[in-house]
């Protein structure tokens, strides 16, 4: 039997529908009717958490028409003998936290649900001029803040498409539930620290966090603006690298996007790994978790199915000609979350600031004394526990009187892990790395509620991911097999700056090496329901 | 007791870039309806970045060399985190611990041709807010001017009296119109003072507290609202109180200073580094390419018109009033070839008067400095009178032809062909008999009448002296 159409990957839509195969309106019909069949009702302000168990509800918004309109200009162009790009006809989703004009972009807050954008953001502009189809926008945790997605206004929250009552990871929850469960092919979330691999990893596909700017910040809701990259979600490495291959690059509404030219990821694909160098570190095989009661630093070992993935990726990758290269010190990982704490938070207040409630968004309805009253009822209202934690950590971490103590520490450390990773891709050092294989995440997918609620604990599911992050470099999380339960594992593979295509390299030899593996043919309970 | 006051002003510099800091936003909204020259980067919609505007930075770096300040290879922008609703981020894109430029200084003449020199403190870069206004009980916000370009510019303790304090001001307007770097109107905001005073005993080593005074728009005014906190502190001091950290606002209409709020504690404005933008990297060669043009600054070519052109230095200080006028006069200096001194005269009694008028500057004059030299030196050598000369002034202006080109169309070279001339004077004499036979009886006051009359016939052409003498001649020797 075939693959249907919504699980096809995003690089055979594209031929099908530029040869003239398929056209694009069948694709997201085809698509949209999955969806209607899968997901249940989009998440709502004051939704019930619990309506509907068994659906997916990865949406906040669907844009049925506009989706239904962009493929009909593709097959128009198709029919003119144009050539509508690259991504003619693939169905994506968009994680809204980007602005699209003219649609609500609502950073799954109350604070911006009546907000329509009146630009739209350039990763998207980007993917809509290469032909994609965006299907609407997919649910997060509010304003990004989390690694569940279910501390989004809009609820039901996404579940995991795997077992209905996992989380799907956060906070591009929506993105890879959405990918997982073919709701469209493709799906762009953003990764501040971990929040594409952490979800991909949970949800069984694809995620990247490609290096800080590299791709345009420029319509993405800020949360910590040296940490956030948009990056792809997909279901296999090739539709991955060309999802990046259309998004990267400068633009001038960005200067932190950087001028460097954008390879071809899709070239050296199918190299494979002969001569590359590839370290695993144990100080990615162990987590450190404060405790709850003193603060000391406790540390684990990972769970053993993780372990035994990574290890077993290795022996993959190596026997495909890749050099292993064991026991490589990344001593500063564990600060990781510490220093993240403070700085994303010391970002995330000041970048929160701008919703006072005057220009747009939301405004207390209760009469007021005066302006500062407006503020504090529109902000006390309109924001949810995650935002207002944040604002409360970053105000105090940056004040005059602590942030020697606290934000110029973080820095530091910061820049320390930076320098961990400068020692080990040193091309004239003692490791000459091409890449850092690593799980992605020190646990599968937790149960829903398990840990909502404990924001400390929840931040320690991006410890592994993190240190990319601080560091700027990339990271690629591929699903790596799957646990006793069934549930998804994901593998990390780290590099240099601008090392993408040797990371889509590896990833894709890796996929290549698995794909006879049994794993590989399961898929989500949810797709056959 | 004698007292002497201590005064440092705080200086707000609107740049004239075409556009705004960090969009393409047009940055003069003089004459625009509030909310007109706006876009989501500058109202801070969600998800909008700055991206750094090239030409306010290369401004900042003149204005920086003007002030001797030391311009950092590498500088910082920085977040200014408070709420206000004309502040659509709810923080300020400025530079804090790591400006563009630190240190520096201004030479100040005074009246009584002492140079003060003040130091200038802080030099940083920064964009605008808007502004707000309450109507009807209503808050209006006009976001106009979010994300203009300003330098922020900060005085040390250095001014010792209002008038001196006027005098820095109508300096630093001098070099920031001579740089080109703003239009420097206090009345239009483009230049906005704030002022720090306090006073002690004269002699004393220590400061004590200071006011500031907010809301002076114009010169005048800051002298005025010194003037007036001097006398107040030295009143309360006097009278056994003490002078307490206020911010004072003035009322320009009443001339008088109000209590905005106590200053006990200064705000935490939780700065922290800019993400959104790059540092700036001011390099060798980009800083010789913004210098490369640098002009000498008006004190220098004071000093230089004198020694080298031998003005007094009254006119050495109206001619380098302003850089337009100063470039001019040198051009015509250099085209004349003569002595400087008559160009002087020339640009001040005439040209000035042209330019008053017009609200044009020197360099917008169609009457270029070459044509200028040009009419000076045809009434040097005599082709045309004095009169005639000025007259072609407003001519060149109007036409925008060389003063040479319009003496020959119109025929207003000077008649010194004394032939020519002696008929003329023959004529009139001939067509006058009643006139001749009075002068000729004794009423010789009439040479006049006679001049007037050849005067008339030539259209002021003939060179009054030939015409004299002629005249003369014939009423006299042929009785």
């Amino acid at each position: 039997m075939s693959t249907p159409i919504p699980f096809l990957p995003a690089h055979e839509i594209a031929r099908q529908v530029r040869s003239g195969e398929l056209s694009a309106r069948q694709v997201t019909e085809a698509v949209l009717e999955h969806i209607a069949r899968v997901d249940g009702i989009p998440g709502q302000l004051g939704g019930d958490p619990q309506a509907e168990p068994d659906k997916v509800h990865a949406f906040i918004t669907l844009t049925a028409k506009r989706a239904l309109t962009q493929a009909e200009t593709v097959d128009a162009r198709i029919a003119a003998g144009e050539d509508p790009g690259p991504l003619a006809g693939v169905p994506f989703t968009v994680k809204d936290i980007f602005t699209v004009e003219g649609t609500p972009s609502t950073a799954a807050s109350r604070m911006l649900a009546n907000f329509i954008a009146p630009y739209t953001a350039t990763p998207v502009e980007r993917l809509e001029n290469a032909g994609a189809v965006m299907l609407g926008k997919v649910n997060l945790d509010e304003y990004t803040f989390g690694s569940s997605s279910e501390s989004s206004a809009f609820q039901p929250s996404p579940r995991n498409p795997w077992n209905l009552d996992r989380v799907p990871g956060g906070s591009s929850g929506g993105s890879t539930a959405a990918v997982a469960a073919g709701e469209g092919a493709l799906s762009l979330g953003t990764d501040t620290a971990g929040s594409i691999r952490q979800p991909a990893a949970f949800c069984g596909v694809v995620g990247v966090k490609p290096t800080y700017g590299r791709v345009s910040r420029y319509g993405l809701i800020a949360f910590g603006s040296s940490l956030d990259v948009p990056g792809p979600v997909a279901r296999n490495v090739t539709d991955a690298a060309l999802m990046l291959q259309v998004m990267a690059g400068a633009d001038p509404h960005d200067s932190t996007a950087v001028t460097l030219p954008v390879p071809d990821y899709l070239s050296g694909l199918e190299k494979g790994v002969r001569g590359l160098r590839i370290g695993l570190s144990p100080d990615y095989f162990r987590i450190t978790y404060p405790d709850p009661q003193d603060g000391s630093l406790r540390e684990e070992a990972l769970p053993e199915a993780i372990r035994t993935a990574v290890l077993k990726a290795a022996e993959a990758l190596a026997a495909q000609g890749a050099e292993i290269v064991e026991d490589v010190p990344m001593p500063h990982t564990r600060y990781g979350i510490p220093a993240y704490f403070v700085i994303s938070r010391v970002e995330a207040a000041s970048n929160l600031h701008r919703f006072d409630g005057v220009k747009y968004g939301y405004r207390t309805s209760q009469p007021v004394a005066d302006l500062r009253e407006m503020y504090r009822k529109s902000r006390g209202e309109g924001f949810g526990v995650q935002p207002k934690l944040r604002i409360l950590m970053g105000m105090y971490v940056s004040a005059a009187q602590y942030s020697e103590q606290y934000y110029n520490r973080a820095l530091r450390i910061r820049t320390l892990i930076r320098r961990d990773f400068e020692r080990v891709f040193d091309p004239a050092g003692a490791y000459r790395l091409d890449a850092l294989l690593t799980p992605t995440t020190p646990t599968t997918a937790f149960p829903m509620q398990d840990v909502y609620g404990d924001s400390v604990l929840m931040q320690y599911a991006d410890q592994l991911t993190v240190p990319a992050n601080h560091a700027g470099i990339p990271g690629l999380s591929l699903p790596g097999g799957l646990d006793a339960e069934g549930l998804p594992l994901g593998i990390q593979l780290l590099g240099p700056d601008f090392s993408e295509s040797t990371l889509f390299r590896i990833g894709r030899a890796y996929e290549k090496a698995t794909a006879e593996e049994a794993w590989r043919a399961t898929t989500p309970k949810i797709v056959h329901g | 007791m004698e007292y002497e006051a201590i005064i440092g002003l705080e200086t707000h510099i609107q740049l004239n870039t075409e556009t705004k800091i960090f969009c393409s936003c047009k940055a003069d909204s003089w004459n625009d309806p509030p909310n007109t020259n706006i876009c989501p980067v500058c109202t801070g919609l969600p998800g909008v970045l700055p991206v750094l505007n090239k030409a306010a930075v290369e401004k900042a770096v003149l204005l920086a060399h003007a002030m001797h300040s030391e311009i950092r290879p590498v500088s910082y922008f920085d977040r200014k985190n408070y709420f206000y609703p004309d502040l659509p981020k709810g923080y300020q894109i400025s530079q804090y611990d790591q400006s563009l430029a630190h240190g520096g200084y201004l030479d100040v003449p005074m009246r009584d041709g002492e140079m003060r020199r003040v130091s200038i403190h802080k030099l940083h870069i920064e964009e605008d807010a808007g502004k707000t206004k309450n109507e009807q009980g209503r808050r209006l916000i006009d976001f106009n001017r979010c994300g203009v370009p300003l330098i922020e510019m900060v005085t040390g303790p250095d001014i010792r009296s209002a008038e001196e304090a006027a005098q820095y001001l109508i300096r630093l307007r001098q070099l920031l119109r001579w740089l080109g770097v703003s239009e420097a109107d206090m009345e239009k905001g483009h230049l906005r003072c704030d002022a720090n005073v306090s006073i002690r005993p004269k002699g004393a080593d220590y400061l004590n507290p200071k006011t500031e005074i907010k809301n002076v728009n114009s010169i005048d005014a800051v002298r005025q609202a010194i003037e007036t906190e001097i006398k107040r502190q030295i009143r309360a001091v006097e009278g056994g109180g003490k002078v307490e950290a206020w911010t004072l606002s003035w009322d320009e209409d009443s001339g008088t200073l109000s209590k905005m709020r106590s200053k006990e504690t200064e705000a935490d404005y939780r700065y922290f580094r800019e993400p959104d933008l790059l540092p700036i990297h001011m390099d060798e060669a980009w800083k010789s390419e913004i210098l490369a043009a640098f002009p000498e600054l008006p004190l220098e070519r004071r000093t230089r018109f004198m020694a080298e052109y031998g003005l007094p230095a009254y006119d050495a200080d109206l001619l380098t009033a302003e850089r337009s006028l100063s470039d001019y006069f040198e051009a015509a200096v250099s085209a004349y070839g003569g002595d400087p001194k008559r160009v002087s005269n020339w640009l001040l009694n005439d040209v000035m008067r042209m330019l008053n008028e017009s609200g044009k500057t020197a360099g917008e004059l169609r009457l270029t400095p070459q044509f200028l030299a040009e009419i000076i030196k045809m009434v040097d050598k005599g082709t045309v009178n004095t009169p005639t000369g000025k007259g072609l002034l407003e001519k060149t202006e109007e036409t925008g032809k060389s003063p040479r080109e319009i003496v020959e169309a119109e025929g207003l070279g000077q008649v010194s062909d004394s032939e020519a001339i002696r008929q003329i004077c023959a004529q009139i004499l001939a067509d006058n008999p009643e006139q001749v036979a009075r002068y000729r009886g004794g009423k010789t006051g009439l040479l006049g009448w006679f001049m007037g009359q050849v005067m008339r016939a030539t259209r002021g052409k003939a060179d009054p002296n030939t015409t004299r003498r002629i005249l003369q001649e014939l009423l006299d020797t042929s009785a």
